[in-house]
């Protein structure tokens, strides 16, 4: 028998072969297509609820559409619009911006100081904690009706301590191009806070106490451990709500749309209530699709530029 | 006695399987209703009575909330229900483009439609002439007025634009805000005022002209309308100034209203339905309420004509006719004049007989009386949510704010809608306007 008739019989694997052919079975099944299965229910979804939607929402950001019928190609006649001639879409922005420096802020400060204080706190904590997160368990509406009676400027709060003599604070809080923005921003806030306060005290929680023991014995004050073993401890936290926050600021709606429908004189008209406008007050489905796919962007940008800083070692 | 008992029972089997068995064979044509803003006695009015007197269909009222916005969505994508029920005609013109509501010439001429609605009004759901909606919930604005306060203080409704301004100076000096005005629940109330005083100051000769493109919105005429308007915000007459005209809703103003914290308001027939809850008893005061049309330039008792919602047959209904046999129902002049006696229900403008008015409050009657007897005359105008395009209409609401805040002068605001009317005239966007005799 000669040994050349081996390769006529490729079937014929010796002892090893046959191992490494099925090792790459295996890991073909179990480290390819098991994973794929797996994900594949939600790979469809995802499909169908957001890749299509998506692109058919940049085809259509290129339209005429009215919003029911047929639509007419019109190439980057939106977008033309849009960053040349829509002084009402510069102007949301604008608000758009003074709403993410906002929530880039107060929230963020409001929270760290809370989390911070009540990381220290070993009996009762939970009951500070459940308080200041009950607000983020509220449907939007309900909230926005509370807020909107509360800065009601004959029956609210305002009215109520003017009549015992505190004056000053019954204004139109959100019937004032100068205020409403911001006090819409402030009771958005009121929901808001508590939320990022519980994220930030369970990223504090899992610090290591000899951190803190060792800044004791290296003589550390409060404000000195909270800046050199707290902040650096949460910092991918923060980062993360930070990136997330910036995005959610130009997706904002409900509460501007519950309390002002984006006036008084577009004094609180974001890009959000102007989509909104867009496709169903003005039939210009297209236009909105156009505003929509814009709003996208600038959240693009914003990961983008996080993830320029991740890969320049910051972490997030 | 077993057996008969037997017997009786299986034929009353039989029976209820042969009425179940009919009404099954009977289709069932939907209709969808804003959540909220129908009388909640209206459904079911209509239910029973088309139910239990059709032979050839049956109706189910599904409430949605933001209607206008899921049916377009779902009439878009091919579903939605048999009836399409639209905001006004020119929520209509799209749908009808885009082969999504049926022409209705030939069930107008074959069911007696042509009959059924006053003259005018079939032709306000025309696109290209043919008919596509049927027009509902007829509506006017009116002035409204605190009749006690009034007699108390010795003040007479004003017919005249003159004298409602002297009116208002002389309530102003008396502590009393003039007007009980508000939009912090619904913005689009601006427009109530710009499209009256457009057609009160301006009149409605000047409003037709533009309206088909003969005059421009930059006419002198309507800047003056505008600046009277802008005057009265800015002497803070609107709920006691443009802060507070910001921060106040319905239920807000028409308590201001009823209690005398304000003596007048300009709004529309549709708060014919709850204006009672704000005065009398209900509302734990002794005054009452009364209407004068709102006062124009010369005088005259002009009322503007509004539509409040069209009503289609879905392009893509499995049954039509059973579709237009629920549409002859609802509009026959028996059905609207017992959900406006019984609902308050603002009626479509058909063909009333003389006795529908009957058990209605006299002052309700009176103004439907006194509307129809002016646009029989020719006395109407025309209300911006009927008669304007879409894009020009969200214009007048929404950028009267900015001349309000001092943003934007009249010219600019004028020049403005001038602009967005024109683009929406040369697209042939206009809804169709009522001729003048």
């Amino acid at each position: 028998m000669s040994q050349q008739a081996v390769p006529s019989q490729p079937e014929a694997l010796s002892p090893p072969a046959k191992e490494a052919a099925g090792r790459t079975r295996y890991r073909l099944l179990h480290h390819v297509a098991i994973p794929w299965l797996f994900i594949l229910p939600i790979l469809l979804i995802h499909i169908f609820v957001v890749t299509i939607p998506a692109i058919t929402g940049i085809y259509y950001s290129m339209t005429d559409w009215s919003g029911i019928g047929a639509a007419n190609f019109i190439g980057l006649e939106n977008f033309r619009k849009l960053f040349f001639e829509d002084q009402a879409f510069g102007r949301a922005l604008s608000n758009n911006i003074v709403w993410m420096v906002f929530f880039l802020t107060v929230p963020f400060i409001l929270a760290l100081m809370a989390a911070s204080l009540l990381a220290r706190i070993r009996r009762g904590g939970m009951i500070y904690r459940t308080i200041l997160f009950i607000p983020y368990l509220l449907p939007s509406v309900v909230t926005a009706t509370i807020w909107r009676n509360l800065m009601n400027p004959r029956l609210g709060v305002g009215a109520q301590l003017a009549k015992v003599g505190i004056p000053g604070l019954d204004i139109a809080w959100l019937g004032r191009s100068d205020t409403a923005l911001l006090s819409i921003a402030f009771a958005d806030n009121w929901h808001y806070w508590g939320f990022l306060m519980v994220l930030f005290l369970t990223a504090m929680q899992s610090i290591p106490m000899e951190l803190y023991d060792a800044a004791k014995i290296d003589g550390a004050n409060r404000w000195q451990e909270f800046r050199y073993v707290t902040l650096p401890g949460i910092r991918p936290v923060v980062l993360f709500m930070l990136m997330m926050t910036a995005i959610w600021s130009f997706l904002v709606f409900e509460y501007i749309w519950i309390l002002t429908q984006g006036g008084p004189a577009g004094a609180s008209e974001v890009l959000g209530t102007l989509v909104y406008k867009n496709a169903f007050n003005r039939f210009e489905a297209g236009y909105g699709a156009a505003q929509g796919v814009t709003i996208s962007l600038f959240a693009g940008c914003i990961i983008l530029m996080f993830i320029f800083l991740r890969r320049r070692g910051w972490e997030i | 006695m077993t057996t008969n008992r037997y017997l009786v029972a299986l034929i009353v089997l039989l029976l209820l399987s042969t009425s179940v068995a009919a009404a099954q064979d009977k289709p069932t044509v939907s209709v969808w209703f804003n959540a909220g803003s129908t009388p909640s006695c209206t459904a079911p009015l209509i239910v029973d009575g088309f139910n239990s007197s059709s032979d050839v269909a049956q109706v189910e009222i599904v409430e949605q909330p933001n209607q206008w916005d899921v049916t377009r969505t779902a009439v878009t994508g091919g579903g939605g229900p048999d009836i399409v029920i639209s905001p006004g005609p020119s929520f209509v013109f799209e749908m009808a483009a885009a082969g999504l509501v049926l022409p209705l010439n030939d069930y107008a001429a074959e069911l007696g439609w042509n009959d059924t609605f006053v003259d005018w009004a079939l032709s306000l759901g025309e696109v290209d002439g043919t008919l596509y909606s049927l027009p509902h919930e007829l509506e006017t604005l009116i002035l409204y007025y605190n009749k006690t306060l009034f007699e108390a203080n010795g003040w007479e409704p004003p017919t005249t634009m003159a004298e409602l301004v002297t009116l208002a100076e002389e309530i102003a000096a008396a502590g009393i805000d003039p007007f009980a005005h508000g939009n912090a629940d619904w913005r689009p109330a601006n427009e109530w005022f710009v499209g009256e005083f457009f057609n009160h100051i301006a009149g409605p000769e000047a409003v037709y002209e533009a309206l088909t493109g003969q005059r421009p919105w930059t006419d002198e005429v309507f800047a003056e309308s505008i600046d009277v308007l802008n005057q009265m915000q800015e002497n803070g007459w609107f709920s006691g100034g443009l802060e507070l005209y910001f921060t106040t809703d319905e239920p807000a103003r028409m308590a201001a209203l009823g209690s005398g914290e304000a003596a007048m308001n300009i709004e529309g027939t549709w708060r014919f339905s709850n204006i009672d809850t704000y005065f009398g008893e209900e509302a734990g005061n002794d005054n009452e309420w009364d209407w004068v049309p709102v006062p124009s330039a010369t005088g005259d008792a002009i009322f503007t004509i509004g539509i409040g919602s069209t009503w289609s047959i879905n392009a893509a209904s499995p049954h039509p006719d059973a579709a237009a046999a629920f549409l002859t129902y609802f509009f026959s002049p028996q059905v609207q004049a017992l959900l406006l006696a019984e609902c308050g229900q603002a009626p479509a403008p058909v063909n009333l007989e003389a006795d529908a008015m009957e058990g209605v409050d006299p002052r309700i009657a009176g103004a439907f009386e006194a509307f129809a007897e002016s646009s029989n005359e020719g006395n109407y105008g025309y209300t911006t949510w009927t008669f304007w395009p879409p894009k020009s209409d969200v214009y007048i609401y929404e950028e009267i704010e900015r001349v309000w805040d001092g943003q934007i002068t009249t010219v600019e605001y004028l020049e403005g809608l001038n602009a967005v009317f024109a683009e929406e005239l040369a697209a042939g966007e206009i809804p169709p306007i009522p001729e003048r005799e």
